[in-house]
């Protein structure tokens, strides 16, 4: 029946209250539009202007070519060699924690939520500096590991690739958990007891009805874990070595030492089109489990 | 057989997952603990207890508490900022008709996603030729591009929440507009708008990148001071600072919960997956 | 709780006079409503006194929650006249009505007490709070909710929220309490009992109602008149009785009976009844009297309820019993008719004198019961 009180195909008389309803929705929309076409969309609009720009003023594609030439393609190298590295084991962590938590009995799996949430929202900055103290000659793991005692202790964990990759994995941790939390919660059980049921072992349960019904949510978390870490600057800064400079290090450096704003423009105009194509992915294969999950279901 | 399996692959499972927790949790306790320790730099576990890099923060000459004071101040402008564009986006987008809403959508989600150095370097190139580096009020504008979306997004739910026919049955017994708006959507929507303001002020106060360029030598948020002080000055304070910070967050999330649990009519219970998540993940489906 | 029945002064319906006892309360002339090339309700009308309990009764789409929804002002008509009183309020706001409304989803106040939420009406009109909170006390007493007063609404059971929301509606005496399928959202055994106590509180206070349901049942039970709608249209505004009794269409005949339709052609009239030759079986129908001319093609429409089946072969048409389900009091039966292949004849009888299946039957009916209607309408 068309008569529910949401019923809102317009017909001509109701024409009056629609356009009502039409004229509240644009006036209430006007202050984020107007505020993010002006502080959000223009000045990326403006980046790219200044990326193509000569020094005269002309139009010029050798900020991009510098962009892709020398040191600054091995900054793009390690910096999406980085992610990578990173996007793997945050979905690799996740993935366990994600799963041992959604056994847990309510209470438990309350407090360890509660310890994967607490740190997403301490800032990056403090953890950083946490994983400073902690990884250093004297920290609390090359002491633990000499009191062990672990041949070889002390170990250089800090100002490395692997000091990054462990301050950036922690911080793409709490993403991949939540993400990977939901997906799981959503997979129907009785599917994993029938497929018992009809005398499936547990490995063989767990690589064929499992893996395939939650891999587009895997696919997503990584990529979504990718793509953030390739703007990361924070980590990297503080915990990397001069080979651990990546792209948003670069930008910063031109900006503020070098007073290069073109060079810097090209270069985030990169980071945004890397960004771009990530999340066209994360669409493209959301898209695709979600026809999957159709087809189950009819 | 099967039985020990299941044992053995439940404890293997549930030692990975405490080394992981741990893996999240610890650089926060080491702060915590750190910032009482008499070695300030990196010793752990301390040797001996002290206050004294919390009494170093307000001692005279001390630039922590000019840092602060500004990202407060950051912080609640944008807050206020988050919070119009908030509610009036969040009554576009849930309670009219609007043309282009997913392109709308799409723009309020855009900040989210697209890297803040991206963000912020567009920002720098808005700001600096107006000679506004350095100003609270660029800042706060600046933060706002961030904290704004998750004001909309905490404000979208809100308002889903609601039942638009609670509103109809106000009309029905004669409340105006100005009443229902007053008496039945306001009270319902005010743990939504708590969380949207606690959200903003924290996605500002912790704001680094566009504070970062947009400050200038004078005027430095209280996160690029503890950047500098890790790269450049070696202060012991800056442990305090990060403890303070945390303390800060935890404090925040706390009142969030609490909001939201009061708010559902303490359904769910205060500790609980549900309470976490939907903390973690303010925007509920829509992000 | 008499003392209730009497309008109390103070209560001013926003811009009119409160209800008086007698006389109408609401008229509807001529409403139409389309959702584009759907015609939700065409030219509605009727007049509804005060005190009456009026029903909309018909299956989803027939248009019952349009035209209450445009009653109401939650949905504007594109053209006709809705009268409140003497007051035309077609075209004004919800809240400028003055009406109740009692939702299916009961939407009461989450954020408010039952107490508050019952006094939100009365805030509104600006009544002193001693005053309030009388008629609070009273209304939820009549609703059987007092001590309730000071708990949330969801701590309380579907039923009791609907009882909530009730009173709520009641409480500031507006000229008509619109309902919209109440207790649908309740159990069977809840809404048999709330229909009762909705009834009751009605008749006692006075109030007049407009009551949507698809539940036939339910409409027979409460009301003094219903609509039957169907595609848009009042198939039929009439009392229980003369729906049950004289369905002036087979879809009425039909939607409230079930009624056995036997198809004939009209043989003769006498003075009082109207003689049918039956298809199927040949046999002859006495029918209550109806004007049309010898020779046009019938249908005749029985209810269940109202055939008798004898062991002799006495009646229009003999048959037998195929089937013969008990349910409770009454036996069901379905009789295979001799000569011709027509459905089989429903017929519902007092348990006991019930037929078994196998026997041998006659059928026969008070020519009253036996209501005609031209072939080419629609059953």
């Amino acid at each position: 029946m068309a008569a529910t009180l949401t019923a809102g195909a317009p017909a001509r008389p109701r024409k009056l209250l629609a356009s009502r309803r039409t004229r509240a929705g644009i006036l209430y929309a006007l202050p984020v539009v107007v505020y993010l076409l002006v502080l959000f969309v223009y000045p990326i609009f403006s980046t790219l202007l200044l990326s193509l720009k000569d020094a005269d003023g002309s139009f010029t594609l050798h900020w991009y070519a510098d962009a892709l030439t020398g040191v600054n393609l091995s900054v793009l190298i390690t910096t999406l060699r980085i992610s990578a590295e990173t996007a793997v084991l945050s979905l690799v962590f996740g993935f366990v924690l994600a799963q041992a938590i959604s056994r847990l009995k309510p209470i438990l799996a309350g407090l360890a939520m509660l310890v994967v949430v607490v740190p997403h929202f301490v800032s990056a900055l403090v953890r950083t500096y946490g994983w400073i103290i902690m990884l250093g000659d004297k920290g609390l793991v090359n002491e633990t590991l000499t009191a062990m005692p672990v041949p070889g202790a002390p170990f250089q964990l800090l100002y490395n690739e692997l000091g990054v990759v462990i301050g950036t994995t922690s911080m793409m941790l709490p993403y991949t958990v939540l993400l990977l939390y939901g997906v799981m919660r959503g997979v129907d059980r009785r599917l994993l007891a029938a497929a018992a049921s009809m005398g499936a072992g547990r490995v063989t349960i767990f690589r064929r009805v499992y893996l395939p019904l939650v891999a587009p949510g895997l696919a997503s978390a990584g990529l979504l874990s990718f793509i953030l870490s390739l703007g990361y600057y924070i980590t990297p800064a503080l915990m990397g070595g001069p080979n651990q400079t990546m792209i948003a290090t670069l930008i910063n450096q031109q900006v503020t030492k070098e007073n290069q704003w073109n060079g810097a423009a090209a270069q985030g105009v990169i980071l945004l089109v890397l960004t771009l194509a990530g999340l066209l992915l994360v669409k493209l294969v959301s898209s695709l489990g979600a026809s999957r999950k159709k087809r189950n279901a009819s | 057989m099967e039985l020990r399996k299941t044992l053995t692959g439940r404890i293997a499972l549930t030692a990975v997952a405490t080394v992981i927790l741990l893996f999240l949790a610890l650089p926060i306790v080491v702060i915590l603990v750190t910032s009482f320790s008499n070695n300030a730099f990196a010793a752990f576990p301390p040797e001996a207890w002290t206050l004294n890099w919390y009494k170093a923060l307000f001692a005279d000459g001390s630039k922590w508490p000019a840092a602060l004071s500004l990202s407060a101040l950051v912080a609640a402008l944008s807050t206020v900022f988050s919070l119009i564009i908030g509610v009036t986006a969040a009554t576009a987008l849930v309670r009219s008709e609007l043309p282009l809403r997913s392109a709308v959508f799409a723009l309020v989600l855009g900040p989210l996603v697209i890297p803040q150095i991206v963000t912020a370097l567009g920002l720098f190139l808005l700001f600096e030729p107006a000679a506004m580096l350095g100003s609270p009020i660029a800042i706060a504008l600046g933060h706002t591009v961030l904290a704004s979306p998750i004001a909309v997004l905490i404000l979208i739910a809100t308002l889903r929440g609601i039942d638009e026919r609670l509103e109809d049955a106000a009309a029905s017994m004669g409340a105006g507009r100005l009443t229902i708006a007053r008496k039945i959507t306001f009270p319902l929507a005010a743990p939504g708008m708590i969380a949207a303001a606690i959200f903003s002020f924290i996605t500002s106060f912790d704001e680094f990148y566009i504070s970062q360029f947009l400050s200038s030598v004078d005027t430095v948020t209280l996160p690029v001071r503890v950047y500098n002080s890790l790269t450049f000055e070696i202060d012991p304070s800056v442990t305090a600072v990060s403890a303070i910070l945390i303390a800060f967050a935890i404090l925040a999330l706390g009142l969030v919960a609490l909001v939201r649990w009061l708010g559902s009519g303490r359904q769910d219970s205060l500790l609980s997956v549900e309470t976490a998540t939907g903390i973690a993940t303010p925007g509920g489906e829509a992000v | 709780m008499a003392e209730f029945g009497v309008a109390t002064p103070s209560v001013k319906v926003a811009g009119g006079k409160p209800a008086t006892a007698t006389g109408k309360a609401l008229s509807v002339v001529a409403l139409r409503k389309t959702y584009g090339d759907v015609v939700a309700v065409d030219e509605a009308s009727m007049e509804i006194a005060a005190g009456e309990f009026v029903t909309f009764l018909g299956s989803s789409g027939s248009g019952k929650t349009t035209t209450l929804m445009m009653i109401a002002g939650f949905c504007e008509p594109d053209s006709g006249t809705i009268t409140v009183g003497d007051r035309d309020v077609t075209r004004l706001a919800p809240q400028k009505r003055g009406l109740g409304f009692v939702f299916q989803q009961y939407l009461l106040f989450p954020h408010m007490t039952v107490s508050e939420n019952v006094a939100f009406p009365l805030t509104l009109r600006g009544v002193g709070k001693d005053e309030i909170r009388r008629r609070v006390g009273e209304t939820l007493e009549i609703a059987g909710l007092s001590g309730f007063g000071g708990r949330k609404p969801r701590e309380l059971s579907g039923g009791q929220q609907q009882r909530v929301a009730l009173c709520r509606a009641l409480v500031y005496r507006p000229p008509v309490i619109l309902m919209d399928e109440p207790l649908g959202a309740l159990d069977k055994k809840l809404r048999d009992q709330l229909q009762v106590e909705i009834k009751t509180i009605q008749q006692e206070l006075g109030l007049t109602v407009i009551y949507v349901t698809h539940d036939q049942e339910e409409a027979l039970v409460m009301s003094d008149r219903i609509a039957v709608m169907r595609n848009g249209l009042i198939e039929q505004f009439d009392t229980p009785r003369e729906l049950f009794e004289r369905p002036r269409t087979p879809f009425v005949a039909d939607f409230l009976g079930a009624a056995n339709f036997l198809p004939g052609r009209i043989e003769q009239h006498t003075d009082a009844h109207t003689l049918v030759r039956l298809d199927n079986s040949g046999g002859l129908l006495k029918a209550r009297r109806h004007d049309l001319a010898p020779g046009t093609q019938v249908k005749a429409a029985v209810q269940p309820g109202r055939l008798r089946a004898s062991a002799s072969d006495d009646g229009f048409c003999t048959g037998t019993v195929e089937t013969a389900t008990y349910v409770g009091t009454l036996v069901r039966a379905g009789v295979r008719i001799d000569g011709g292949d027509a459905p089989l004849l429903r017929l519902e009888v007092p348990a006991g004198r019930g037929p078994v299946a196998g026997e041998r039957v006659g059928i026969t009916a008070d020519p009253d019961d036996v209501n005609l209607f031209a072939g080419e309408q629609a059953g």
